[in-house]
């Protein structure tokens, strides 16, 4: 293939079509969705296994499954020794909890990670929308962290013994993809800081202990002085973790909802605090010369 | 397409603030950029030379929206680089040399899957594509493997295939041929030379002079972050007539004795090269001026090696421009 060929098939278009009467052609707005969901999509999972430390079967188990069940035992036999909360309450709680590693550390990782591959400035490169590129790195990180919840609840229910009612699976299902989920954007908002600051790893540890602190996941919500309790209502994980509780108990999802809207709200807010923190970095970062540190 | 050129910078600058310290804070600055002013016309392609800081990969960074100007404008295909980052985005390929800015974890194919998509490339032509960008750069049936364990000059060519990836209209090369062996920096050159054959505006950066002189239409030269030149590789070595160079091979000069040949008669200019054991004593003079002789007696003593006298090339012209600056 000759040069002037090869650059000119890329910006070409064919030179026939074939007529497609049954199928209509689309338009420019939805071809433009179909586009955006594809880079969400494809490009989110070709980033996620560029990206994410923990791919590789040891990592993954290691890191992601047998860590946070360790966790989670800890602090259910630490519960049954002081005698502050059943079972129940720590098992679907830490469960809940564990999707948090995955998606406060993955999305952490979907930006600061460029820095190291040095691709960071080839990303910020791209004429399409931040938005779709870095929301699409966040859902297999938030797939991961439902994964890997599901796993922890299972495994935790049947070490512990915890019986919980058939009905209340899909609620459960759904009330730890909202905390996997609201988890990821949360990350992603991190994440966002490592365009501005090149030790963001530090924040991502930090954020972790205080969800495990202000989620009421460990401490009742009850124990906890105000402004905790206020501060852990803005994290993600604390509204997610309470519905899964109600459905555990066998409350049904009427009960469960108010505390589910809550926590996808906290997700929402925290996908749009990542969209604007990921536009006034990028810009600074123009205007500052920050990413000549990659 | 709207401006007749397309690249055009005007008066650009671009100044590095720095704080370092938290308890006595201390700001530095560093004018990186001084106000260049160039064009390069449609498919032309265009040479930015100059030592290491000179201000070449900044002045790229400005042009490509990396970086913001301190001031000055930069238009490219006739679109501002500040205010319109998206229409300039979608019409530039940028390459760098070196190892970085590519996912180690991925193969050669999912890389550019990847940037394929980022780039905007029709879903529907990205695998014919993504197969002749990689029979192009010679990566066709290692492109499934890793780039981790990729030479240099693979990765160099993978560089080069994911700049090309949306057929940019201005391709921005900031020294592709850094560390890549003579065979495929021989390639390389080729590979640039058929891309501005097709059209295709090309601004090169490099050290390599026979790279600058084999391709480049035009060339600034570039120091103290201002051009101290430009012009065809013709015209710039003609900044070198009515001049003679010796070369000295040398083994352990002393600064003394350079010194002593800088302040002989007729020397214009002198040059240490380090290269290894042995050091590259250039000597420039005037034409009309025979000081070989005259170097030697200042040398005298010190062992030698090869001794040349020859006219003026393009690097002669450029070490001339550069310390002139």
């Amino acid at each position: 293939m000759t040069f002037p060929s090869l650059l000119a098939s890329a910006v070409a278009p064919p030179l026939f079509s074939p007529p497609t009467p049954h199928r209509r052609r689309p338009h420019r707005r939805e071809r433009l969705g179909m586009k955006t969901l594809r880079l969400m999509t494809v490009g989110g999972t070709i980033a996620y296994r560029a990206l994410f430390n923990w791919t590789t079967p040891g990592m993954f188990i290691g890191t992601l499954l047998v860590g946070p069940l360790f966790q989670l035992l800890f602090f259910a036999y630490l519960g049954r020794q002081l005698q502050v909360a059943d079972d129940r309450f720590y098992i679907v709680g830490n469960a809940v909890l564990t999707a948090s590693l995955a998606c406060v550390f993955g999305g952490t990782m979907a930006v600061a990670n460029e820095r190291r591959y040095g691709t960071l400035g080839h990303v910020l490169l791209s004429p399409r929308s931040r938005t779709a590129i870095f929301w699409g790195r966040v859902i297999p990180y938030a797939g991961n962290g439902l994964l890997i919840a599901v796993v922890t609840l299972t495994a935790g229910a049947l070490l512990l013994g915890l019986r919980i009612p058939v009905s209340a699976l899909p609620g459960l299902l759904l009330a730890m993809a909202a905390g996997s989920l609201a988890c990821g954007f949360f990350g992603l908002t991190l994440g966002a800081l490592g365009l501005r600051f090149r030790d963001v790893w530090v924040v991502s540890n930090v954020a972790v202990a205080l969800l495990l602190l202000l989620t009421g996941v460990n401490v009742p919500a009850a124990g906890l002085p105000g402004w905790m309790v206020t501060v852990g209502n803005a994290l993600p994980i604390t509204h997610a973790a309470e519905a899964a509780r109600r459905l555990a108990a066998g409350d049904g999802l009427a009960a469960a909802a108010p505390a589910l809207g809550q926590e996808l709200l906290v997700g929402a807010g925290y996908a749009a605090a990542a969209v604007i923190l990921l536009k006034i970095f990028e810009v600074e970062s123009r205007r500052r010369a920050s990413l000549d540190a990659l | 397409m709207g401006s007749e050129y397309a690249i055009e910078a005007e008066d650009l600058r671009r100044t590095y603030r720095a704080r370092t310290g938290w308890l006595r804070p201390r700001r530095t600055e560093v004018e990186a950029v001084r106000g260049v002013s160039f064009t390069v016309g449609r498919g032309e392609l265009f040479g930015l030379l100059g030592p290491n800081g000179a201000g070449k990969t900044t002045t790229i960074k400005l042009l490509n929206t990396l970086l913001i100007p301190t001031s000055g404008m930069a238009r490219v295909c006739g679109h501002d680089v500040e205010k319109e980052t998206r229409e300039v985005r979608r019409r530039i390929g940028y390459v760098f040399g070196g190892d970085r800015g590519l996912y180690d974890r991925l193969s050669a194919l999912d890389n550019l899957r990847y940037f394929a998509e980022l780039y905007g490339v029709a879903p529907r032509d990205q695998k014919r594509r993504i197969a002749e960008l990689l029979d192009l750069v010679g990566l066709a049936g290692r492109e499934g493997e890793r780039v981790e364990g990729y030479s240099r000059g693979m990765r160099q060519r993978l560089h080069i295939a994911r700049g090309l990836l949306h057929a940019p209209d201005v391709l921005f090369l900031d020294e592709p041929s850094i560390g890549v062996d003579p065979v495929a920096a021989r390639e390389l050159r080729r590979t640039v030379a058929d891309l501005a054959s097709t059209g295709t505006t090309v601004l090169l950066t490099t050290h390599y002079m026979a790279e600058a002189d084999e391709l480049c239409d035009r060339i600034a030269v570039i120091a103290d972050g201002q051009i101290q030149a430009l012009g065809t590789p013709a015209e710039l070595r003609r900044r070198a007539d009515g001049r003679r160079v010796v070369e000295v091979e040398a083994y352990g000069v002393p600064e003394s004795a350079v010194d002593a040949v800088r302040d002989l008669p007729g020397v214009r200019e002198t040059a240490v090269e380090a290269r290894g054991a042995l050091q590259l004593l250039t000597v420039h003079s005037d034409a009309h001026v025979d000081v070989q002789s005259d170097v030697l007696r200042e040398l005298a003593g010190i062992r030698l090696g090869r001794v040349d006298s020859r006219e003026p090339t393009l690097e002669d012209a450029y070490v001339a421009i550069v310390s002139a600056s």
